[in-house]
């Protein structure tokens, strides 16, 4: 529900007023609109206070237009209360008044596009919110028949159903009957329950077994991998033995050699100058 | 596929050679290893199990000269898996090579898994002495080696198939040790009633009345919540349908928990059983009286 009022600075005053379900003082210089009530259910109206110089058309138009409008808004309202083939009718209708309206919009266009510049702008506009105003109620008309779709498909599939039950009602003793047998067959849908529900804990009882023995393995592995750890930094104490005792040994033969190359090279020396 | 058994034929060839000549260094063995398993696998793939088994077990004969027990072992068990698929006898003696190597090498842990597998092939073959025996050894190593609940699933195997045998007494001890058991372990104790209904059927079978209603009386005692389950009501109707000698409320009861829960295939011939005893009875009666 928005009220939407535009006041001219200089010229016009013009009210409009959507989907208002308040009622709604109308008033216009030309045409005696009058109040409507609340249970009319107004939809849009056009106010025109001092519009002698709008075309004379094109407010034709707009007053037709609004009532269609409210007439649709009333038929939709209407239609959405009821359902199967009454619903259809009216929404039958609803349609050839959206082709109506639609032509109206269209007349209107027209008009206000031969009109000059500074009232085409604001009637335009006007146009603009009547085109939205006729997209609501068409979308409106949509989600009431796509729910009346599966409604009335609904419908139709319980409706037959409906009408075996209720037939044989008259005499007592069938409808006894017919009533143990509903007993009978809830007994039997707990008892299946039942058993699905016995399968079931018996299912849980073997997957906590499954848990079991995998936490376990978990716990086997979690001890062996401690043992895994010192043996590793075992093996690295180890290893850096190892290394630390080749290097050792390296230097030892490198000192040794030196050493021997040295005495073969002083040997000689003193060979060569004796 | 011929393509991978050509392979696998090659491969062997020339590890046979390398084992007959002489190598560097005896580095032969570790080559001659090498392309043996190479030759397992190509068998493997070409999907011809009895060659792959036969290669494994030479690998495994090489693994033994290069003294590496642990190699050796797992080519048992390798030859052993592939044997599964043909010759269940095959496979078994690998089986148990390797688990004596590993018993040796002190892996009780892979032992006890590898005496189950014997076990679970024997039990295939419907040889259920000999599946006994080995469960047992299973079970032990598990014990020994903490993993308690492999250690219960095999003796559950175990007390099963002494049902089966009619080694009553065994298996009701076996299977009250399992419940005492599971009852302190909060995972396992909505597993107790299904124990303690076997140990019942089992008394059951023993046929000895006085028996029977101490063994209720104890299970109730053990776990409180057993008197409310279907299962104790099941057990204690059948004790006064024996008490009474009445074959049709031993039926009506077996077949109102029947219609509960299904009831597998122990239960079904060790009831069975135990009517086929109850009806002889009823007939021996009938002919003295």
């Amino acid at each position: 529900m928005s009220f939407h009022m535009r006041r001219g600075a200089t010229t016009q005053r013009l009210f409009i007023i959507k989907y208002s379900a308040y009622s709604v003082a109308a008033f216009s210089d030309q045409s005696p609109a009058g109040f409507r009530q609340r249970t009319h259910r107004p939809k849009a109206f056009l106010l025109d206070f001092r519009g002698q110089r709008m075309s004379q058309v094109f407010e034709g138009y707009e007053r037709q237009y609004c009532e269609l409008s409210a007439n649709l808004s009333k038929k939709i309202t209407s239609a959405s209360l009821l359902d199967g083939e009454q619903k259809k009718q009216k929404v039958s209708e609803i349609t050839g008044g959206f082709e109506d309206a639609e032509a109206l919009i269209r007349k209107m266009d027209l008009e206000a596009r031969s009109l000059p510049p500074n009232v085409k702008a604001t009637l335009l506009a006007k146009l603009r919110e009547y085109k939205t105003d006729l997209n609501n109620l068409k979308t409106e008309v949509k989600r009431i028949t796509s729910a009346n779709a599966n409604l009335a498909a609904r419908d139709e599939l319980l409706e037959s159903g409906m009408a075996d039950t209720m037939m044989a009602s008259a005499d007592q003793r069938t409808r006894l009957m017919m009533s143990t047998d509903r007993l009978n067959q809830s007994s039997d849908r707990i008892r299946e329950s039942r058993k699905t529900m016995l399968e079931t804990e018996e299912l849980g009882v073997s997957i906590l077994q499954d848990l079991h023995q995998q936490r376990q393995s978990l716990l086997h592995a979690h001890k062996t991998l401690h043992g895994v750890d010192d043996n590793i930094s075992r093996s690295k104490k180890v290893l850096t033995n190892m290394s630390r005792r080749m290097s050792r040994n390296k230097w030892i033969i490198g000192s040794i050699i030196t050493v021997l190359v040295i005495a073969i090279l002083l040997i000689l020396y003193f060979k060569l100058t004796h | 596929m011929g393509d991978h058994l050509a392979r696998a034929d090659d491969f062997e060839k020339k590890a046979e050679k390398k084992l007959s000549g002489w190598g560097l260094f005896g580095s032969k063995y570790e080559d001659a290893a090498d392309l043996f398993d190479k030759a397992a696998n190509s068998y493997k793939l070409a999907k011809s199990w009895d060659q792959a088994g036969a290669v494994y077990v030479k690998l495994a004969e090489c693994h033994l000269k290069l003294d590496s027990k642990h190699e050796a072992a797992n080519a048992y068990a390798d030859a052993a898996h592939c044997y599964k698929k043909t010759n269940t006898k095959e496979s078994i003696s690998c089986l148990e090579q390797s688990v004596n190597m590993f018993l040796d090498i002190g892996r009780f842990n892979m032992s006890a898994r590898y005496y189950k597998e014997i076990a679970e092939l024997c039990e295939q073959e419907q040889n259920l002495e000999q599946a006994i025996a080995y469960y047992e050894k299973a079970a032990d190593l598990f014990q020994s080696e903490e993993v308690t609940t492999s250690a219960n699933q095999c003796k559950q195997k175990i007390a099963q198939f002494a049902a089966q045998l009619e080694q009553y007494q065994k298996a009701i001890e076996i299977y009250e040790e399992i419940a005492q058991h599971s009852l302190n372990n909060n995972l396992l104790k909505y597993g107790v009633k299904g124990h303690l209904l076997n140990a019942g059927i089992c008394q059951l079978c023993k046929n000895d009345v006085v028996a029977i209603n101490n063994a209720l009386e104890r299970y109730q005692d053990l776990d409180p919540t057993f008197s409310g389950t279907r299962e104790y009501k099941l057990l204690a109707d059948l004790a006064t349908a024996i008490d009474e000698e009445d074959v049709a409320k031993f039926t009506d009861a077996v077949k109102e928990f029947d219609s509960m829960t299904q009831l597998d295939s122990l239960k079904t011939t060790l009831l069975l059983r135990v009517k086929e005893a109850l009806k002889a009875k009823e007939l021996e009666e009938d002919d003295l009286t």
